[in-house]
């Protein structure tokens, strides 16, 4: 079959070990941080757009699918295919090419790892400003394909603000530079579309990033709440005051006592919900906002506001909010953690609901999110090994999409649409609408073999939408 | 008169008045706006969109049929002011997005100094303002858009809350699109508050963009340079004694620069290391955005196209902002055909296939 006559092609050009074809070798990338498994075809680990190229072409004459894969950290099915398909991992080409400390960018490999650059860049003063929780093994790579976000989004925007410019390789193999470090180039903003595109448009090979100074000072805040809506109305007081911390970010009871459980620091696991708040940049702003931030705070019926005192126990702060997905073994041996946004002013309803919903399907819930964008992340712990477990996750899974769609949110904040919300995308698109979409998509991939059944549902560009011929007109 | 000739007879850049053609539509509605332009599709007619005509000069020149103007979709459609969401119909201008935000402390990211031109223009061209150093460029802040396709369809794209990923991002791909898939006759913005307090701060030269943290922009001219600082007041004014100078409140911005007889107004975009570089070689008066690395600067043909030849290969464009004719076919708008024009060609053709919106006035003449 092709997938064969593919990998026979490519041992000669990527070299045998570059080419995986063991099924206990392909089953590595059989999955990424989601609840679906399939096994893909074929894995290839190319090190240079050349490689890339050579099996996006090789693929290309045989008809095969093509899956580009980063760190497998995604959690909608984006990197898992969906048909037989070689998946093409980027996790070797993590070389971070040139650094420019003036022009304050980067070219890098898209298997670099997020929290790699930032660490290599600390001490020219500058980081990378998008933070996923999974920062510390997601790619750059896959924070393109996915326009990852993370708490800091919430003052710096997510990764598509940070991404000046892509190299792709087509799904015919050519390769382009898309965007590049000068501002405004004409022509189309094909890298604002690359962006969050989840592999369907092509392979990123490098990426220009845009780095962020480091701010000379932060105060970080943990505000302690004995209402879930203190805390939501604690976020909008604030930005109504005129301030945008860096993050504003909710953790629920429940957060509170799995994660004490986990890491004993003292957590407040009696309050309702906390907010962890930061500022940064300029000292005498950060101490300005600070007390702003805290007197709103208090107005609102903070019980208490704790101010780290020095790094480390920011830090510490900082864990009982990034490792939340990790801690959530201590509740139950599964979990499937989701993305919703709701206008923030819906918060304190949509989170009753969210409470409501878990309770219906016996679910053990927690929510730990970026209350600052609306940003809901409900992760729901459950046991795999019991019986009709699954249908009652995706159950849930849908009424809280029927509850965000109702108050007028989105469907995805930052994790895609992969597999898992594609059949939702007619709920928020109508015919017309999703016809655009995938014509866009055929503009870049015409035979459809680019992460093909992702992102967009079944039948999106079958309709014919243009305008009637005229009266009389040969077809 | 030809269409040309009047577009050459008024001012160089910020082209005021009314729109030059022989028929103009003004839709009151964004199905309108579709039905328009499935006519024009059907009939094969060139058609010209038409805000307040304040970027007028920008790309080659259309010769239309007819022209649409947006006047009349002049509607703030909702404004969500707890969530910081702002929803306009594309005729609303940058100006009356101001006076709505002022009373609730709130801003859009629009050029502060364009308060004729309309929202729609100003994403059809992608102009951004002087804050785009802190603030980020316009197309940041493009939450959702309507958008009447070439060929008369409308499509929307992106969603009316302030973070999302929900499919292609269409917002960005219509933002200095120039009318090539469509007219954006709705728009979706994401809301800031109102920094608290601002100041201009004039340093000595030459700019040292270091000594402040992350200004809201570091703007220089042949007098002087300024730093632009927005922030709680604790902040501006510990900024502000720190770089010392002389120090006015509230962001004063320059005037852009004017162009003599026989000068285009252009703009001169670089990785923003090479700004001090351009600054040396531009002729007369200009405004060096530096971080950003825009410098607007008149020129004439001759100037332009050396700074061009020069700046290309270093990943740098020229391009025309207004001016007489001739500049429009020698050294042209835009320069060199940018990236991966085939794959913008097959784009196009999928959302106005007939090329009826602005034919041919994009880069690579698409």
């Amino acid at each position: 079959m092709s997938l064969e006559a593919l990998a026979e092609r490519l041992r000669p050009l990527l070299g045998d070990a570059a080419v995986l074809t063991h099924p206990v070798e392909r089953h590595l990338y059989s999955k990424d941080a989601g609840l679906r498994r399939t096994e893909p075809g074929l894995v290839v680990l190319p090190t240079s757009t050349e490689e890339v190229a050579a099996v996006v072409r090789a693929a290309a004459d045989l008809g095969v699918a093509v899956v580009p894969r980063g760190g497998g950290s995604g959690l909608t099915g984006g990197a898992v295919p969906s048909e037989p398909a070689v998946v093409v991992a980027l996790t070797r080409m993590d070389e971070i090419h040139e650094i420019d400390a003036v022009g304050r960018t980067a070219w890098v490999g898209p298997g670099v790892i997020n929290l790699d650059l930032s660490e290599v860049t600390r001490p020219l003063g500058l980081h990378f400003a998008p933070d996923p929780s999974s920062q510390s093994v997601c790619t750059i790579g896959g924070n393109v394909a996915n326009n990852a976000g993370g708490p800091h989004c919430l003052a710096e925007g997510s990764t598509v603000a940070h991404i000046l410019g892509v190299e792709l390789v087509l799904p015919d193999g050519e390769v382009v530079v898309l965007g590049g470090a000068a501002p405004d180039l004409p022509g189309l903003d094909l890298r604002g579309v690359v962006v969050g595109s989840e592999g369907t448009l092509g392979v990123v090979t490098r990426v220009l990033v845009k780095l962020t100074p480091n701010p000379p000072d932060v105060r970080t805040l943990l505000m302690e709440f004995d209402e879930v809506r203190q805390a939501a109305d604690t976020v909008s007081g604030i930005i109504g005051a005129g301030i945008v911390p860096d993050a504003l970010e909710l953790m629920d009871r429940k957060t509170l006592e799995v994660m004490e459980a986990f890491l004993h620091i003292g957590l407040p696991v009696d309050a309702a919900a906390v907010l962890l708040c930061e500022t940064s940049g300029h000292p005498a702003a950060v101490a300005a906002e600070a007390a702003l931030c805290e007197e709103v705070a208090r107005r609102c019926g903070a019980r208490a506001v704790q101010v780290a005192a020095d790094e480390a126990e920011r830090q510490v702060l900082w864990k009982a909010r990034k490792a939340a997905f990790g801690a959530v073994a201590q509740m139950a041996p599964d979990f499937y953690l989701h993305d919703v946004v709701v206008p923030r002013t819906t918060l304190p309803e949509v989170l009753d609901e969210v409470y409501r919903i878990a309770e219906r399907h016996d679910l053990h819930i927690m929510n730990v999110f970026h209350a600052g964008d609306g940003n809901l992340h409900p992760i729901m712990g459950f046991d795999l090994a019991e019986d009709g477990v699954r249908d009652a996750v995706m159950a849930a899974a849908d009424e809280l999409i029927a509850v965000t769609l109702s108050v007028g949110g989105a469907l995805t904040g930052e994790h895609g649409i992969g597999t898992e919300k594609r059949d939702h995308l007619p709920k928020v698109f109508d015919e017309v609408s999703l016809d655009a979409q995938a014509r866009l998509r055929e503009a870049f991939d015409p035979e459809g073999r680019f992460n093909p059944e992702h992102v967009l549902p079944k039948g999106s560009r079958c309709a014919d939408f243009g305008r009637p011929l005229p009266e009389g007109a040969w077809v | 008169m030809t269409f040309p000739e009047l577009l050459s007879s008024l001012s160089s850049h910020a082209i005021h008045g009314a729109p030059p053609c022989d028929l103009t539509v003004r839709p009151k509605s964004p199905e309108v706006v579709a039905d328009v332009l499935a006519a024009c599709s059907t009939d094969g007619l060139r058609v010209l969109i038409w805000g307040a005509g304040t970027h007028q000069g920008i790309g080659h020149r259309v010769d239309p049929d007819v022209v649409l103007s947006t006047e009349r979709l002049d509607r703030i459609v909702d404004h969500r002011v707890d969530d910081l969401t702002l929803t306009v119909q594309a005729g609303v201008t940058v100006g009356s997005i101001a006076s709505t935000l002022r009373p609730h402390g709130q801003m859009a990211v629009l050029p502060e100094e364009e308060k004729a031109a309309t929202v729609g223009g100003v994403l059809a061209v992608g102009a951004s303002g002087y804050g785009r150093l802190r603030m980020g460029p316009v197309r940041d802040h493009l939450l959702e858009v309507l958008v009447a396709t070439g060929d008369g369809r409308l499509v929307r794209a992106g969603a009316k809350v302030v973070k999302h990923v929900q499919g292609y991002d269409l917002m960005r791909l219509s933002v200095g699109s120039l009318g090539s898939l469509g007219v954006v006759v709705e728009a979706t913005l994401k809301l800031w508050p109102t920094p608290r307090a601002s100041a201009t701060v004039e340093v000595a030269m030459p700019p040292d963009a270091g000594r402040a943290f992350r200004p809201q922009a570091v703007l220089q001219t042949r007098d002087r340079t300024l730093v632009m600082l927005t922030g709680t007041a604790e902040e501006v004014e510990a900024q502000a004694d720190a770089l010392g100078g002389e120090s006015e409140r509230g962001l004063l911005w320059p005037d852009q620069p004017r162009p003599r007889d026989g000068e285009g107004l252009w703009s001169v975009r670089v990785p923003p290391t090479l700004v001090p570089e351009v600054v040396d070689r531009v002729p007369g008066e200009f405004v060096a955005q530096h971080g950003v690395g825009i410098v607007e600067a008149p020129m004439d043909g001759p100037t332009a196209a050396a700074m061009r030849e020069w700046l290309e290969p270093l990943g740098g464009v020229v391009v025309l902002l207004g001016g007489h004719d001739a500049l429009y076919a020698d050294p042209g708008p835009w320069g060199s055909d940018p990236a991966a024009l085939d794959l913008q060609r097959r784009i196009v053709a999928r959302f106005d296939p007939d090329r009826v919106v602005n034919p041919g006035r994009p880069a690579g003449g698409i």
